[in-house]
C-alpha cells in the first residue's frame, strides 16, 4: 500500500530512552486519550445521535489524531442523523441508522420530525417541492441548517489539514462533506461552497506547490464545478492560466507542467483551434519549454514536459493532442529544428547528461517518423552521446547498455 | 555483491538481531503516547512487522497463535476487517489481515473460528465500483487505485477474483496512464511511484501486463535513483528508503531493475539503519518505524542481499508464501 501515514517522515533520530518524567508525562497523555476514547465509542455506539456533544467529543479526539479513521466515521454517522434534508440517491442515511431506530436528539432548533431517518421523505435536491413532510418555509429552514452544518464542518478540518496535509483521511472526510452539499443543497448554494474549495487548494498549493493530495483535490473540485449537478462549464482554460501562474512561480515544477499535458487538448479543442491556431500553440509552448531548459538544463520536470511535446509530433495518441493536421514534412522539420536547438546547449553545458540523452532520443524519433534506419552521421552522434551518457550518469549503465544493444549501436562502439 | 554476510564490510552488514528484536519489541510499547495514536494501523502494522520477521528468516519470532487470535478479534460480520478491535473495516485493513493468514498457513482457522474467506471476499468485492471498475477503501466512498490493487491481492490469495469485474477494473488502470509510462491515483493524476506499484502489480495479477509502455516507464523509474543511491518517488523530489520497495518492485515486474545502480541502493538502505536498536528510517539519522523497516528489507531482499529470503515482487510477501498459496 502506498503510503498511510503513520510512518515517521524526516524526523530526527533521538536516543529513544526517555526519562522518569517523560515517562510519566506519556502516561498520563494516554490515561487522558483512553478515557476521551471510551467516551466518543459510548456516544458512537448509539448510532442516530447527533449533538453539539459527539460533535465535541469526536473533535477533540480527531485534533489529538487526525488519522483515526473509525472517528471520522463516527462523526459522518452522527452528521448524517442530524441533517435535516435528504439525498436523493443511495441515501447513506439509511445505512448509517438502520440498525438502529434514530433516537432524533438534535438539540439544534431546527430539529422537526425529518431530522428522523426513518420518517423523512426522500426529496430531489434539484427539484424541491412542499413534500409530505413539510412545508417549502420548512425546506428553507431545513436547508440553511444543513448550509451552517456543513460550513462548519468545513471550517473544523481547515486547522487539521494545515498541520497535516498529506494525511488521506482527512481530506477524504471535508470531500464527503461537500458531496452531501451537492446532494442536500440548492445547485446554486453548493456551488459556492466548492467554489470556495478552489480557492483553499490554491492556499494548500501556495505552501507546498508539489503536494500530490492538494493536486489531485484541485482536479477533483474543478471536475465538480464543472459538472452538470453544479450547473458548471468547463474550467480548462482557467486552469491553464492557473498553471501557466505556477510555472512562472517555480520552473521546476513537474506537477504544474503534467497539469498543462492534461489540459491542453481539452483546451484546444474548447477553443475550436484550426490547425494555424494549433501550431502557433505548439511553436509557443516549445518556446517556453526551450526557455526554461536553457536555464535549467539539468532539470527533469523540463525534459519530460519537451517529451510530451515531442511525443504530440510523433506518435498517433500524442499527435491527437495537439495538432493532428500537421503533414509529415512539417513535423520532420519541427523535430529536426528541436535538435538543433538542443545541440546549441552544448556550447554552455558539455557535462549535463539531459541534453545527451534528449539528443539520442530525438534522433530515433526522427528515424521513427521517417520510418528508416539511422544514416551514418546520425549513428556516429547516437554513438557518441551514449558514450557521454555512460561516463556522465554511470549509475544507469544497464539501461545505456540495453539501448546499445536495442539500437544496434554494440559493432560501431567495437569498430571504433 | 559478495555471496555470504561475513565477507562484507561492516557498514555493510544488515544488523538483522537488531531488528528481529525491534520488531518484536513494538507491541510491548503500551507506556508510550505512540503507540496509541498508531492504533489505528495495528493490523497493517502486524503485517509490515510480520513479513519483515519471514524476509529475515526469523518467522516465528511473533507468535502464530497470538498473531491469528488478533487477526480474528478484527473481523466484522461483513467479512471485513478493522485495523483493531472497534476500529471499522477498511479495504486496507482487511488486505493486512488476508496478507498475514496467507503468510502463516492460516485460512483454515478463518473457516473455522473467523467469518470464512467467502464472506472477505463479498467484503472487498461490494466496494467495487462497477461503474467505472475502481475500488473505494470503505462505505464512505474514497477511491483510489490502492484500494483496487488491494482488492486483487486480496482476493487472488482468497482464489476469488471472479467476484469482481477484473476487465473494468483494468480499464480503469489503463484511463490512469500518463505519457511518461507512468500511473497516477485517478485519471488526470500526475505518475507517483506509490500509484505505479499498485497499477503495474494489478495489471500483472491480472495478467495484463501488455498495456504496459516498459520502455518508458522503465526510464522513468530509473530516473528515481538519484545522487547518494536512494530513490525518489517523483522528479525533483527528494529519496526516501520506502521508494526501495515501490520503484524498485515495479522495475522487477517489468524485467529492469538492473535500470539502476544496485549497489548504491543497498548501501543507501544500510546507512539508515539503526544497527543497535534495529529499525530502518526514511533518510540517514531519522527516527526508525516499522514501514520503512520492512521496504528497506524488501528493497534488500530484491537487490539479493545475502541472506534474506526472497519477496514477491507483486504481493511484497516471502516468495514461499505465494508459491504455497499461489503456485507462483
Ligand atoms: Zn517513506
Amino acid at each position: 500500500m502506498a503510503d498511510q501515514g503513520g510512518s515517521q517522515h524526516g524526523i530526527a533520530r533521538t536516543s529513544r530512552a526517555r526519562t522518569e518524567e517523560q515517562r510519566l508525562n506519556d502516561l498520563d497523555r494516554i490515561k487522558k486519550y483512553g478515557e476521551l476514547e471510551r467516551q466518543v465509542r459510548a456516544r458512537a455506539a448509539a448510532q442516530g445521535d447527533y449533538s453539539a456533544e459527539v460533535l465535541q467529543l469526536t473533535g477533540k479526539l480527531l485534533r489529538l489524531n487526525p488519522e483515526y479513521y473509525t472517528i471520522w466515521n463516527a462523526r459522518r454517522r452522527s452528521l448524517i442523523c442530524g441533517l435535516s434534508s435528504r439525498p436523493s440517491a443511495g441515501s447513506s442515511c439509511s445505512r448509517a441508522c438502520s440498525s438502529t431506530t434514530p433516537s432524533g436528539t438534535t438539540t439544534t432548533s431546527s430539529a422537526n420530525s425529518s431530522s428522523s431517518c426513518s420518517t423523512a421523505t426522500p426529496r430531489s435536491p434539484g427539484r424541491r417541492t412542499a413534500g409530505t413532510s413539510g412545508t417549502t418555509a420548512d425546506d428553507d429552514d431545513a436547508a440553511s441548517h444543513d448550509l451552517e452544518m456543513l460550513k462548519s464542518e468545513l471550517r473544523f478540518t481547515i486547522p487539521l489539514l494545515l498541520d497535516a496535509p498529506k494525511c488521506y483521511w482527512i481530506w477524504s472526510y471535508r470531500l464527503w462533506i461537500l458531496r452531501q452539499a451537492t446532494e442536500r443543497l440548492r445547485p446554486a448554494v453548493a456551488r459556492r461552497i466548492w467554489e470556495e474549495e478552489l480557492g483553499l487548494a490554491s492556499k494548500m498549493l501556495g505552501k507546498d506547490r508539489r503536494n500530490f493530495h492538494a493536486w489531485g483535490y484541485r482536479r477533483h473540485v474543478v471536475a465538480q464545478l464543472e459538472s452538470a449537478a453544479l450547473a458548471g462549464g468547463s474550467m480548462a482554460a482557467a486552469e491553464f492560466a492557473y498553471t501557466d501562474r505556477m510555472i512562472k512561480m517555480d520552473l521546476s515544477n513537474f506537477s504544474a507542467w503534467h497539469s498543462r499535458s492534461r489540459l491542453i487538448p481539452r483546451l484546444l479543442d474548447e477553443r475550436g483551434a484550426d490547425d494555424t491556431a494549433r501550431r502557433a500553440f505548439l511553436d509557443s509552448e516549445l518556446n517556453t519549454i526551450r526557455n526554461a531548459i536553457n536555464v535549467g538544463p539539468e532539470d527533469q520536470s523540463l525534459w519530460y514536459y519537451h517529451q510530451f511535446l515531442m511525443l504530440g509530433l510523433v506518435t498517433p495518441e500524442g499527435r491527437a493532442a495537439i495538432a493532428p493536421a500537421l503533414a509529415l514534412a512539417d513535423r520532420v522539420a519541427y523535430v529536426t529544428r528541436e535538435i538543433g536547438e538542443i545541440k546549441e546547449l552544448l556550447e554552455d553545458y558539455e557535462d549535463e547528461k539531459l541534453i545527451y540523452e534528449g539528443l539520442f532520443d530525438y534522433t530515433l524519433y526522427l528515424c521513427r517518423l521517417e520510418n528508416r534506419q539511422p544514416n551514418s552521421d546520425e549513428r556516429a552522434g547516437l554513438v557518441e552521446w551514449l558514450g557521454k551518457l555512460r561516463r556522465l550518469d554511470p549509475m544507469r549503465n544497464g539501461r545505456w547498455a540495453d539501448l546499445e544493444r536495442d539500437c544496434g549501436l554494440k559493432e560501431g562502439r567495437e569498430g571504433e | 555483491m559478495p555471496q555470504t554476510f561475513q565477507q562484507l564490510p561492516e557498514e555493510l552488514q544488515l544488523a538483522t538481531s537488531a531488528h528481529v528484536k525491534y520488531i518484536q519489541s513494538l507491541d510491548t510499547r503500551k507506556d508510550e503516547y505512540d503507540y496509541w495514536l498508531t492504533e489505528h494501523l495495528r493490523l497493517n502494522g502486524l503485517y509490515w512487522g510480520l513479513t519483515a520477521l519471514h524476509l529475515l528468516g526469523h518467522p516465528e519470532a511473533l507468535p502464530r497463535a497470538e498473531t491469528i487470535d488478533f487477526v480474528l478479534s478484527c473481523q466484522h460480520d461483513n467479512g471485513g476487517f478493522g485495523a483493531a478491535p472497534g476500529h471499522d473495516a477498511h479495504m486496507l485493513s482487511t488486505v493486512s489481515a488476508v496478507q498475514i493468514l496467507a503468510m502463516i498457513d492460516a485460512f483454515d482457522e478463518l473457516e473455522t473460528r473467523g467469518k470464512g474467506k467467502a464472506q472477505v471476499g463479498q467484503y472487498i468485492a461490494n466496494l467495487q465500483n462497477r461503474q467505472t471498475g475502481t475500488f473505494a477503501g470503505d462505505e464512505w466512498g474514497e477511491e483510489d487505485t490502492r484500494f483496487l490493487y488491494g482488492a486483487f491481492n486480496a482476493l487472488s490469495l482468497l482464489g476469488l477474483l471472479s467476484l469482481v469485474d477484473v476487465d473494468k477494473a483494468v480499464d480503469h488502470i489503463a484511463a490512469c496512464a500518463n505519457f511518461d509510462g507512468g500511473y497516477g491515483v485517478s485519471p488526470g493524476a500526475e505518475s507517483h511511484s506509490g500509484q505505479i506499484f499498485t497499477c503495474v502489480a494489478a495489471l500483472t495479477i491480472a495478467g495484463r501486463q501488455s498495456l504496459i509502455d516498459k520502455e518508458r516507464l522503465g526510464r522513468w523509474l530509473s530516473e528515481r535513483q538519484i545522487a547518494g543511491g536512494g530513490l525518489n518517488g517523483r522528479p525533483e523530489k527528494k529519496e526516501d528508503v520506502c521508494y526501495s520497495w515501490w520503484v524498485l518492485s515495479s522495475l522487477e515486474m517489468i524485467g529492469k531493475t538492473h535500470w539502476i545502480d544496485k549497489d548504491q541502493l543497498i548501501a543507501f538502505i544500510l546507512r539508515c539503519q539503526d544497527p543497535e536498536k534495529g529499525g530502518i528510517s526514511d533518510r540517514p539519522g531519522d527516527m526508525v518505524d516499522v514501514w520503512h523497516t520492512l521496504f528497506g528489507i524488501t528493497g534488500l531482499s530484491l537487490l539479493q542481499y545475502p541472506g534474506l529470503r526472497a519477496v514477491d515482487e507483486v504481493y511484497c510477501l516471502p516468495k514461499s508464501t505465494t508459491a504455497r498459496v499461489l503456485g507462483r
